[in-house]
């Protein structure tokens, strides 16, 4: 068993974005250690560069003092390094028992796979979690058929299988619910007794107080302040997070609410998806309405019901008129638009140009053959509009910063003068300066009569933009907060279901 | 020192001309009679009409991405070329129907291929080679050993022979030449090719924007089709004959000729241009073999060898680790 | 109740459709053949089948990692030229035992070949094992450029006539291939193939060797399609370039029948074996329904493109049901 895990200074870039320019952590046996950082920080970079994923492009691993360098996966996995993934690293059509032992399965004789073994250390391992699962959980179940907390379960037995030194815990209680994570943290306690180091990649600051010996906090890449949970608080934790001129401070201001007119713009009745469980709700022409709640909560299949492409059962309607819209054409000719939270693998054509990005959902107004000069027109307009800061229309939007790649997303939707904006997660990923650009863009919009409903993963955003926030929670509104009672508190408690109905 | 880029139609002209330099220093070349060139390289452009004519449903299906090909337009083009052969018999007045015909046929073929891979999740590969063996069956119906039929002087006229005698190009380069402009019109100054570009580069976000993403497939294959079947029409009036295999061997060049012109065999990118380009090529690579006098298996394994490498440099994925 | 029971069968063992199939083409088989059970009629059809059913076996081993093999045709092909140029008809056993080993050899390179390409440099599978189809094929024709040729005739009735324990000998073969199958598929290389064809990027994080198994299911068919020609060569007694170009798509529709998804991930050889043998009596039906010999191609092909049609017209119907 090793004792110690040194990053320093770690340097790593996906093609032109840097991802890491200075990440550092320190590891120790019988210590958990909470790697923290918002979104867009690099601690899930990090976490991969320590368990051999991903290549360092510069800086150093030293592994009680010496020097290592992974060439794979596997390799980390020699040197007892686990870890339980944020994107599932499960085989779907495998079973539960087949995903926790690949590659290290218990042969027989004959170098087949002895299923008598395989099956009594799955149930041994399975039985950890005992009791906070809904149904039983069999070692033959095909992992596709389970829900995403138990998948999540599977993927902390499997790390925990090989019985590392080192566990590294990347996002693992997102699925999770409180059970599940206090059993999880029982455990975790009794890995740390036996002299594991755990690494606890998170920002969910209620779990990291309650779990953590040190923290290691990273902003844009750099690793900022590093020490004992015992000499620090939330508030401090949370400023090392964030940058200094807190673009959060800006809020509407006056300008919320006055301008909402009572005419009722969107309607939702008794919506129903896969992962919603009947939602009711209104926006008003003029209203910024928020979307919160923890990631996963059917904030995306609410927006995405309302576009068009995901089927529903419920009934939404527009300024009074029932609609039912089978694909996002439908919706768009009825001036909604989307704005969706991947950019990468849904806004943007990436290896096309600009003007072909923003003009993508209009091209038809321009007549046959497409009038290109109009068009180009067009898209330097709402570029300009935009404050879009780009080599010129003909680049592709590859070449683009994050912030501004964003703008074309928005800007092939604004071009369309839209009824109703919906929005994703617009500001991941952006910086500050475009973040402060787009809050006055939305404020304009709101003015001039627009209807926008915004999910955010952000609750300081969601504070300083929305007239009202409705928090979902297990697919289902849990509350409303307006004015007095759109608090951070309220919002947090909201998304972890505490709330319930009225608020505080 | 700024990086010169040129454009992969551009590079694929420059290494025709090349070629073409090359073959002139073979025994059998023009060595330095501008003449014997010069009529070499008309020849060389007139067979590479056909090609260039059967490589553009290729250019469209691979640009719609998702592993888009058609391995059906070989035996479609034959299929076309029988159809109008019989149809027509010798007759003026027929011309017309026959080219009807063939595209209407050439875009139900491919409008069923369509079916099977949006509907049925069939991968365009399996789809369009299954599809190839229905349409040869059909064609041993119609053909029965022989057929009957003739070209009509029309056809034979508008394709294979020159446009006066003042100006010595034959008629085939100028229909490919006005063919070219509109295959460029349509994928660069239309809605349907601009949806093509959005769909092979990203299904989902074309999708979130608004293309009707099954009607695109579907309107692209059968698209695909009813051009073959125009390519069978041509062949047919620049030959005069028809056999079993007269489609085929177009196959297998059509889609390096497309690859050549620097379109991404995983879509979203290229030109038709570029596949006149290669077809250009193709041909040339073909001729320079029929004048060393190499066999039919060494053009194969030289076809082979080029598409491989052409991967090779141009159509690498993501590695494993990053 | 019972129709999602019977689902949910369907969905854990997807060979139980092959095994449906296989029976009831059987059963026609029998009706159209009444003395099919006869010791030599039994073995006279397997051995047609026997080629198919080795070629398959590397095919759905392919196909399980997620990827596809276009070039078996063309492997085979090679064999055979090799084999008939080299044994020649009056060669002596010992000749032929060489070669044999020879062209095991040449299987297993070429398989390495299309492997290197696909699990290394990362090109797409399709394109790749086309282009190199071409590259066999080609190789095979300018190796044997016109029919002819052969093996000495007493091992072609070795071939022929082998029945030990009054079983056709293919009978063992096959029992030798499934008996390798269950054991490979109960070792931790079986898991490592489920996996890297069910997510390979979830294999590579979980420390399974994704490009040594990709590499080594193509060195597989490889060999598989080196033993089907081999096979096929013994059973014709002659050699022929153009052999194997049938082959290839029996292959893929044989693993689609089998209940292996095209994706890769979910599946088995049994299944696949089970589609070869379907196919192979499906052939003979037609060939036994007194269709006239213009037609049978179109019938055949056509039944090809049903089969692989079929698991998306099922999965139609399912999900409208759901």
């Amino acid at each position: 068993m090793a004792e110690s895990l040194s990053a320093r200074n770690i340097v790593k870039h996906y093609g032109g974005v840097v991802a890491l320019s200075d990440g550092n952590l320190e590891v120790q046996a019988r210590e958990v250690v909470a790697l923290i950082g918002a979104n867009g920080s690099g601690k899930s970079t990090m976490s991969k560069v320590i368990n051999g994923v991903v290549v360092l492009d510069g800086g150093q691993l030293l592994l009680d003092g010496n020097p290592v360098h992974f060439s794979s996966p596997q390799a980390a996995k020699k040197m007892g390094i686990a870890t339980v993934f944020q994107e599932l690293s499960l085989i779907p059509q495998m079973t539960v028992a087949e995903n926790i032992w690949l590659t290290r399965e218990p042969l027989n004789r004959t170098g087949a796979i002895d299923r008598k073994r395989l099956n009594a250390r799955t149930e041994e391992l399975l039985a950890l979690f005992e009791g906070t699962f809904k149904a039983r959980l069999h070692p033959d179940d095909p992992v596709a058929s389970l829900p995403a907390d138990e998948k999540q379960i599977i993927e902390v037995l499997k790390a925990i299988s090989s019985d590392p030194w080192m566990l590294i815990l990347d996002e693992a209680t997102a699925s999770l619910d409180s059970r599940q994570v206090q059993r999880l943290f029982e455990l975790v306690k009794q890995w740390q007794e036996k002299g594991k180091a755990i690494v606890f990649v998170s920002h969910r600051m209620e779990e990291i107080f309650r779990i953590a010996d040190k923290y290691s906090v990273l902003r844009n890449g750099k690793t900022v302040g590093a020490g004992r949970m015992s000499d620090i608080n939330e508030k401090e934790l949370v400023k090392l997070m964030i940058a200094k001129e807190s673009v959060f401070g800006y809020t509407r201001g006056e300008s919320k609410a006055s301008k909402v007119e009572p005419e009722v713009c969107l309607e939702v009745q008794e919506l129903r998806t896969d992962y919603l469980r009947g939602i009711d709700l209104r926006a008003h022409k003029g209203e910024l309405v928020g979307i919160g709640g923890l990631r996963g909560q059917g904030q995306r299949d609410l927006l995405l019901s309302l576009f068009g492409d995901v089927p529903y059962l419920g009934i939404i309607k527009l300024f009074g008129r029932q609609t039912s819209f089978k694909h996002p054409r439908e919706a768009m000719k009825n001036g909604i638009a989307l704005v969706p939270g991947d950019r990468a693998r849904e806004g943007l054509l990436y290896i096309r140009s600009i003007l072909e990005n923003l003009l993508l959902p209009s091209w038809r107004q321009y007549g046959f053959p497409l009038r290109m000069g109009k068009a180009k027109k067009d898209a330097a307009e709402a570029g300009a509009g935009l404050n879009l800061k780009m080599a010129g229309l003909q680049e592709p939007v590859s070449s683009l910063s994050g912030g501004n790649a964003q703008k074309v997303v928005i800007g092939k939707w604004l071009m369309r003068s839209p009824q109703v904006l919906l929005l994703d997660d617009p500001t991941k990923g952006v910086d500050v300066g475009t973040k402060a650009e787009f809050y006055v863009l939305l404020s304009r919009l709101c003015e001039e009569g627009k209807t926008i409903l915004f999910y955010s993963s952000d609750d300081e955003e969601l504070i300083g933009m929305c007239d009202r926030v409705v928090v979902l929670h297990d697919g289902l509104i849990s509350t409303e907060l307006s004015g007095s009672t759109l608090t951070k508190e309220n919002l947090v408690a909201a998304s972890l279901g505490v709330l319930n109905g009225g608020a505080q | 020192m700024k990086r010169i880029s040129i454009s992969p139609p551009v590079a694929a002209l420059l290494l025709a001309v090349i070629l073409f330099l090359l073959s002139g220093f073979l025994p059998n070349g023009f060595g330095s009679d501008l003449a014997v060139a010069q009529s070499q390289a008309t020849n060389i452009l007139r067979l590479a009409v056909f090609l260039g004519v059967i490589a553009a449903g290729q250019t469209l299906v691979i640009i719609s991405g998702s592993e888009g090909i058609d391995l059906s337009s070989g035996s479609v083009v034959t299929l076309t070329a029988i159809l109008t052969y019989v149809i027509v018999k010798g007759q003026d007045e027929k011309v017309l129907l026959a080219l009807l015909v063939s595209l209407a046929v050439g875009g139900l073929i491919g409008l069923l291929n369509g079916a099977g891979i949006t509907f049925l999740k069939i991968s365009p590969f399996v789809m369009t080679l299954g599809m190839s063996g229905v349409v040869t069956g059909a064609i041993l119906i119609i053909n029965h050993g022989n057929v009957s039929g003739k070209v009509a002087p029309v056809m034979a006229r508008l394709i294979a022979r020159p446009l006066s005698t003042s100006i010595p190009i034959p008629n085939a380069i100028i229909i490919w030449l006005i063919f070219g402009v509109l295959m460029w019109l349509l994928l660069e100054r239309t809605t349907f090719g601009k949806n093509l570009f959005a769909l092979g580069v990203n299904r989902v976000t074309a999708r979130l924007s608004g293309v009707n993403v099954t009607g695109m497939n579907l309107a692209t294959y059968a698209l695909a089709g009813a051009l073959a079947g125009f390519g069978g029409f041509l062949l047919v009036g620049n030959t005069g004959v028809v056999f079993i295999n007269l489609g085929q061997p177009f196959l297998f060049p059509s889609i390096a000729a497309v690859a050549v012109g620097g379109t991404l065999l995983s879509g979203g990118k290229g030109s038709y241009w570029g596949s006149m380009a290669g077809a250009i090529v193709l041909t040339l690579i073909t001729s320079l073999l029929t004048t060393m006098q190499m066999p039919d298996s060494v053009r194969r394994m030289v076809l082979g060898a080029t598409l491989l490498i052409l991967i090779s440099i141009y159509g690498r994925q993501q590695a494993l680790r990053q | 109740m019972r129709r999602s029971h019977l689902n949910a069968l369907a969905a854990r063992h997807p060979a139980l459709f092959a095994l449906a199939l296989l029976v009831i083409s059987l059963l026609i088989n029998v009706i159209l053949q009444p003395n099919m059970f006869a010791r030599d009629t039994l073995n006279s059809n397997m051995r047609v089948f026997l080629p198919s059913i080795l070629l398959t076996a590397g095919q759905a081993i392919v196909i399980l990692g997620g990827g596809i093999d276009i070039s078996v045709g063309g492997i085979v092909s090679i064999v055979n030229t090799v084999l008939a140029t080299r044994v020649g008809l009056d060669g002596s056993p010992e000749k032929m035992w060489q070669f044999v080993f020879i062209s095991l050899a040449a299987g297993l390179l070429a398989g390495a070949i299309n492997g290197f390409f696909i699990a290394y440099l990362r090109l797409q599978p399709i394109i790749t094992t086309y282009a190199t189809s071409f590259l066999y094929a080609g190789l095979a024709l300018f190796i044997l450029p016109n029919p002819g040729g052969g093996i000495p005739a007493q091992i072609a009735a070795l071939y022929r006539d082998s029945t030990p324990l009054n079983l056709p000998l293919a009978f063992y073969i096959i029992a030798i291939i499934i008996l390798i199958w269950l054991y490979i598929s109960s070792t931790r290389y079986g898991k490592f193939l489920f996996a890297v064809g069910g997510r390979a990027e979830a294999a590579y994080e979980t420390a399974v060797p994704v490009t040594l198994v990709q590499f080594s299911t193509y060195v597989i068919s490889g060999l598989m399609s080196a033993l089907a020609g081999i096979a096929i060569t013994m059973l014709s007694g002659s050699g022929n370039a153009d052999i194997g170009n049938p082959m290839t798509l029996n292959s893929i529709t044989a693993v689609v029948i089998g209940g292996n998804a095209m994706s890769g991930g979910i599946g088995g050889v049994a299944g696949p074996l089970m589609g070869a043998i379907t196919l192979g009596f499906i052939q003979n039906i037609v060939s036994f329904a007194h269709i006239s010999t213009w037609w049978e191609t179109f019938v055949k092909a056509t039944i090809i493109v049903v089969a692989l049609a079929a698991p998306g017209v099922i999965n139609l119907f399912r999900s409208r049901r759901a």
